[in-house]
């Protein structure tokens, strides 16, 4: 049969004319639409009744109060708890992706023995075996400042006649030396950012990364009268927002402080401490401003208009980080402005044989710990410290695999924070001592347990379980258990700070930059979306990395356009930073908010365990960095560290 | 021509730069808040992954899905006269958005009461206009098939559908909880289009820790956010393209206020 054109294009166009009127074709195109929007491996809601349960995320060093967002009892998200002074309704980046971590594949799933899975009764066999064998040669680090996990594993210290707790280098342990071990000060130090008039934050990034960071953030949005100045070496996120940025050498705080309270001594403001005299002789003396401006680079007219400012403010406030001379320095200045430090009460102890915190925060790390049997609670030093720490069998007690748990001898899965009963009491910086409570609101989702109950299995403690621990807090506190566990924080007020001495002996001599020999100063910094010495970059938080930090695999390190030109590199030279007892690789970026002279790195990247998220991620600067005896203040510290910087 | 639409309710946002430290809070609580996968080099469900290149992960900025972004601003000036600002940047909502006359299917559209400009992924054909035409970068396209490692979809927020690879996606001040205002004042007896001020807020001003992002209808006089863009230190970016977008940006920093609008508000601005 034949088909004549006619007919052809008679039929072609009738089918054309038929496609465009049925539907056929237009719901066959709607339905590969929807069908390939629904690929079997495209992941399906789960729907139920939505709750907010509130609890306490411990994420980040000072931990935040959360509220858990759960969907037929599985959480999924996190939100600030607005009913907790801690919080206000915000949280950190580290603890707003809380959810994330608990359900990562990184999570340690069971109790491992040199790598092979074993039960907890086995664990617990093996840990008291060591236990036994160790004697009084047992040693803690742990990675919570602000748990009452800490009493737990210090009274078995005290049980074994051993002392050595340790915490990770923190700005809380540069203040309890300086304050309570120098100065003969009382309690926790305590800044009232919300109700200063004037706020200088003396190296402290107080709103990225230092002390309780949501409450800071918090005082400084409602403290809209106040003034805030940052004082550090480089122009920090936190300096973005202030009014002011002082360009400081970190090694340099405490003789930059001592240069202001030169002229707040020059004012005639006086305090009573035994050694006054002296320190006001030693101020006017060793930290005149020419003397301070040779040392430090500050211009005296600066630290003149600044201490001014100081001087005029009805309430001001300086807030230190880094070492301990730094510390005891702006305290002595606080002391004599009389402004919004504060001096917060300790909680009384759940278990009496437990030590302090002031006790907890004595021994120093960075002097390296050599023990027979080491618990390593939720922190990561193989990460951090790699040269320091030396032990005969390790214990690591950890949610996540990490550095630490990489080499450990026996390794035992936490439960996650939403997982398990917890508390937060003063974290360091509040104004007011605050005691929050944790409470599990999500089911566990690996074979972990409580390491606080795991640890009173082992001694006679005077408790059976952790909860029976933090029941005993609340009482001993004077709390009401029914408000903590509703997500409420009980609250002390600070007092007004009183020390036996201001230290001037020790400042004298301590306050003295001491800078490395490298040929350009190391700027080390954390942020909490990069992740702190514990904890790494949490999975939703790589695309919130800048390319100031990291770009594709590569650590980025900021300098300004005098320090590239003087070591003659640019935007995108790959350089090695050498220093301390490593190396580093890194990418160079141009960025005028860092001091001429030093050059600015993001500490926590660089991991060579843990998830996808933060393994294998640009490198390491705690390899770098130098520790460096503060010998008057009887410490050590980081500040002060040098690189060589070399292009490859 | 203008196709500026107005609406009896306008929800918008005004960011105070002067309070963002850029944090990255506000993008961590988006993309929970709205299941956007962590980016993973690998596919578990790939079995021939190593036939295959692998996925970009986060660190290709390029290929990032981050609805709610945060930029660096620098006033340009060598040190110490140096200062940074941070920039949240969600969906500008626009009035008259570029994006929607643009789209060939018509998958996104504003007509929803509340000035929301909706995208519509099961019609997205992913031809990418939109993001052509968005002056504020704020369209993203779906590069790889949103997977979670093992186990971590049990996570997901129970608010917003996943999309599949090939899709633009979009801030849609989590419209979800829009839709969820309305119906708790429906069942409370209240006027579902006249929520009272918190009512409805989106994820990334829920979390932010220095609140520096205010959220509300722009024309409510209760509402916060009606009074804030009153300030002479308020501005919109890029205004004299005359989008009219609904999110607005404070700043007391005239060299802030300036890039906000690439140095052109003194240039005539939109007619």
């Amino acid at each position: 049969m034949s088909v004549a054109r006619r007919t052809f294009i008679q039929l072609g166009a009738g089918a054309t004319v038929g496609i465009l009127f049925t539907p056929t074709v237009w719901k066959a195109l709607d339905d590969v639409s929807i069908w390939t929007q629904n690929w079997p491996w495209i992941p399906k809601l789960k729907y139920g009744a939505v709750e907010a349960k509130p609890t306490v995320s411990k994420m980040c060093e000072s931990g935040c109060a959360v509220k858990v967002r759960t969907v037929a009892g599985e959480a999924f998200g996190t939100m600030g708890n607005v009913d907790n002074p801690l919080s206000g309704g915000g949280i950190c980046p580290l603890c707003a992706n809380g959810v994330q971590v608990k359900n990562s594949p990184n999570r340690i799933k069971a109790p491992m023995l040199d790598g092979q899975e074993i039960s907890w009764e086995k664990a617990q066999e093996v840990v008291a075996e060591k236990l036994a064998a160790a004697g009084s040669k047992v040693a803690v680090i742990s990675g919570d400042q602000t748990g009452t996990v800490n009493e737990v594993f210090s009274a078995l210290l005290n049980d074994k006649g051993s002392d050595a707790f340790y915490v990770m280098p923190c700005d809380m342990q540069a203040a309890d030396k300086a304050w309570t071990g120098l100065m003969g000060g009382a309690g926790q130090v305590g800044y009232d950012l919300e109700g200063a008039d004037l706020v200088l934050l003396a190296g402290a990034d107080a709103l990225e990364s230092w002390g309780p960071t949501v409450a800071n953030l918090k005082s400084f949005a409602a403290n809209e009268s106040g003034k805030f100045i940052f004082a550090g070496p480089m122009q920090t996120k936190t300096a973005s927002v202030t009014s002011k940025w002082v360009p400081v050498p970190a090694e340099g705080m405490a003789a930059f402080t001592l240069g202001l309270a030169y002229y707040v001594l020059q004012a005639g403001k006086t305090v009573g401490a035994a050694d006054f005299d002296l320190f006001r002789s030693m101020v006017m003396s060793e930290y005149s401003p020419a003397k301070v401006e040779a040392a430090t680079g500050v211009k005296a007219d600066q630290m003149a208009a600044l201490a001014k400012q100081l001087l005029t403010a009805s309430n001001p406030v300086v807030v230190p980080a880094g070492p301990v001379a730094a510390h005891g320095a702006a305290f002595a200045l606080n002391l004599l402005l009389g402004g919004a430090m504060k001096a917060l009460p300790e909680f009384a102890k759940a278990i009496p044989s437990a030590m302090s915190r002031s006790e907890m925060l004595r021994a120093d790390i960075l002097d390296g710990v050599n023990t027979d049997l080491l618990f390593v609670y939720e922190a990561n030093p193989a990460y951090a410290l790699p040269e320091k720490i030396k032990a005969g069998f390790t214990v690591a007690f950890d949610m996540v695999q990490t550095e630490t748990t990489a080499t450990a001898n026996l390794v035992l899965p936490s439960l996650h924070p939403y997982e398990r009963f917890d508390d937060l009491a003063s974290p360091y910086g509040l104004a007011a001592a605050t005691y929050s409570l944790g409470v599990p609101v999500s089911k566990p989702s690996v074979n972990a347990a409580n390491a606080a109950t795991f640890i009173l299995g082992l001694a006679d403690l005077g408790f059976e379980t952790f909860e029976e621990v933090l029941g005993a807090k609340v009482d001993a506190i004077g709390a009401d258990m029914d408000a903590l566990q509703g997500g409420e924080a009980f609250v002390v007020e600070g007092e007004t700070p009183v020390a036996a001495s201001l230290a001037a002996n020790v400042l004298g001599k301590a306050a003295v930059p001491v800078k490395g020999t490298g040929a350009v100063g190391l700027v080390p910094y954390t942020l909490l979306s990069v992740g702190t010495a514990n904890r790494a970059t949490t999975p939703n938080a790589p695309c919130t990395i800048s390319n100031n930090q990291l770009v594709g695999d590569h650590m980025v390190v900021m300098m300004g356009s005098a320090t590239a030109k003087q070591l003659g590199v640019s935007v995108g030279s790959m350089v090695k930073l050498s220093g301390g007892k490593g190396e580093c690789e890194a990418l160079v970026q141009i960025f005028e908010g860092v001091m001429p002279g030093v050059v600015a790195a993001p500490l926590g990247l660089g991991h060579t365990v843990g998830d996808e998220f933060s393994k294998g991620k640009g490198d390491n600067v705690y390899k770098i960095l130098t520790v460096s005896s503060e010998a008057a203040a009887g410490a050590s510290t980081w500040a002060g560290s040098t690189v060589n910087v070399a292009k490859i | 021509m203008s196709h500026f639409k107005e609406f009896k309710i306008k929800w918008g946002m005004v960011i105070d730069i002067d309070k963002c430290t850029g944090c990255g809070a506000c993008m961590v609580g988006c993309q929970v808040e709205n299941n956007i996968a962590p980016m993973t080099k690998s596919d578990p469900y790939n079995y021939v992954q190593a036939l295959t290149k692998p996925r970009d992960d986060a660190s290709n900025k390029l290929r990032t899905l981050t609805w709610m972004n945060v930029y660096e601003l620098s006033n340009g000036k060598s040190f110490p006269e140096h200062e940074t600002a941070y920039l949240p940047r969600p969906c500008m909502q626009c009035g008259n958005p570029a994006c929607v006359p643009v789209c060939p299917v018509v998958a996104t559209d504003k007509n929803e009461e509340g000035g929301i400009v909706s995208q519509i992924y099961p019609r997205c054909i992913g031809c990418r206009y939109c993001m052509a035409a968005c002056p504020y970068h704020a369209r993203y396209f779906n590069w790889w098939d949103p997977l979670w490692p093992e186990g971590m979809d049990k996570g997901l927020s129970p608010s917003t559908s996943v999309r599949p690879r090939g899709v633009v996606e979009k801030c849609n001040f989590c419209h979800s909880r829009y839709l969820e205002a309305k119906d708790k004042a429906r069942l409370d007896g209240e006027d579902p289009m006249n929520l009272p001020e918190g009512a409805y807020t989106t994820a990334c001003a829920d979390i932010c820790p220095t609140k520096a992002i205010t959220f509300g209808d722009l024309n409510n006089p209760e509402h916060k956010v009606h009074e804030l863009i009153q300030s002479p230190n308020a501005f919109r970016l890029l205004e004299k393209l005359g989008l009219h977008p609904q999110v607005y940006y404070m700043s007391e920093r005239e060299w802030v206020r300036k890039q906000g609008d690439n140095y052109n508000a003194e240039a005539g601005g939109h007619h």
